[in-house]
């Protein structure tokens, strides 16, 4: 239903030359994770996780990524988002 | 990192051998208690002269995760978890809540008696409080053990992230030829389990409790890392 435009991002991550990848799937689109793991590891040298948990939009990214190394954080459902200041 | 303090936050009152408690050491005559506290609670030298003087032996053990001997921690639930056997005649908790007695009783197979200083409250419990988890822990292993596509979860919470643990978990797995797939979060919420209907079964790398107290909350199969690395042997200490 979903465009998950697996070409793009094996590119990506072999042009940024990624180690570690974090997929971010929103609620409707976390059942095809496999698949984009599985794409992933068989079409690139990188080791592929998945977030467990919400994908509210661009504003909920997950933290602390850098502890655990990950170079690469793909979300999917949202485009650029530019906060708000107050 | 920002700079961090912790505060214990004891109890205000003092923890005393009260009549009810005295009249159930009396009733029950243990020679030796292995006895442990919540922070909340370890101010006890007056109640450990007290039982001194009813002639009992008071053991005093260091449970592994814990600053400090006498203190238990939810987390400190497999017989391992202490410097000492626990062989006393009774094991004594004192404190509220049952989340640190449940660490006990899925340590050791003996009957705990809680003292809740705050109610003067006594109970005794054993596994039969948790017959409905240890069953849910027999049939989630022999889940895991037919699953082929296995879910590794990962906390970035600090002292219950074991990240590398879990890849090599997933190599380990991938070697005996399932497929398993690590998933990162904050807080591991039940709730999204079933967005990820492919996976079979879940190994929990994070508080050891979460595969155990939880898992009849949600019908998805879940252990705990260490049962996955010795899943036989898991189900025969359960059996």
């Amino acid at each position: 239903m979903y465009k998950l435009e697996l070409d793009k991002l094996i590119q990506t991550i072999k042009q940024q030359k990624a180690k570690q990848v974090l997929i971010q799937l929103p609620d409707g689109m976390k059942h095809k994770a496999d698949q984009v793991a599985d794409a992933i590891e068989e079409e690139t040298s990188a080791k592929s996780f998945i977030w467990l948990g919400s994908c509210y939009g661009a504003c909920d990214l997950p933290l602390g990524m850098d502890i655990l190394n990950i170079d690469l954080v793909i979300q999917w459902g949202h485009n650029k988002f530019n906060k708000e200041s107050w | 990192m920002p700079r961090l303090l912790l505060i214990d936050a004891k109890w205000e009152g003092e923890v005393k051998l009260t009549d009810k408690l005295k009249q159930h050491l009396k009733k029950t005559k243990p020679k030796s208690i292995d006895l442990f506290a919540s922070v909340q609670f370890s101010d006890i030298t007056n109640f450990l002269e007290e039982l001194k003087k009813l002639g009992i032996k008071v053991n005093i053990t260091k449970a592994k995760r814990t600053n400090k001997p006498l203190q238990i921690l939810g987390c400190d639930c497999y017989p391992d978890s202490f410097k000492d056997k626990l062989e006393s005649d009774m094991i004594l908790y004192l404190g509220d809540g049952m989340f640190h007695p449940r660490a006990l009783i899925l340590a050791v197979d003996k009957p705990i008696t809680i003292f809740d200083p705050i109610s003067d409250h006594i109970k005794i419990v054993d596994r039969k409080d948790m017959e409905k988890e240890l069953q849910r822990a027999k049939r989630n292993l022999k889940l895991f053990l037919n699953a082929e596509r296995i879910g590794i979860l990962v906390t970035i919470k600090p002292g219950q992230q074991y990240f590398l643990a879990a890849k090599k978990l997933k190599q380990d797995l991938e070697s005996k030829g399932k497929k398993a797939y690590i998933f990162i979060d904050d807080t591991l919420d039940p709730s999204h389990y079933e967005n990820y209907p492919f996976i079979e079964a879940w190994v929990n790398t994070a508080c050891p409790r979460i595969g155990t107290d939880d898992i009849t909350n949600f019908p998805q199969a879940m252990i705990n890392l260490r049962d996955a690395l010795d899943p036989i042997k898991a189900l025969e200490n359960l059996e």
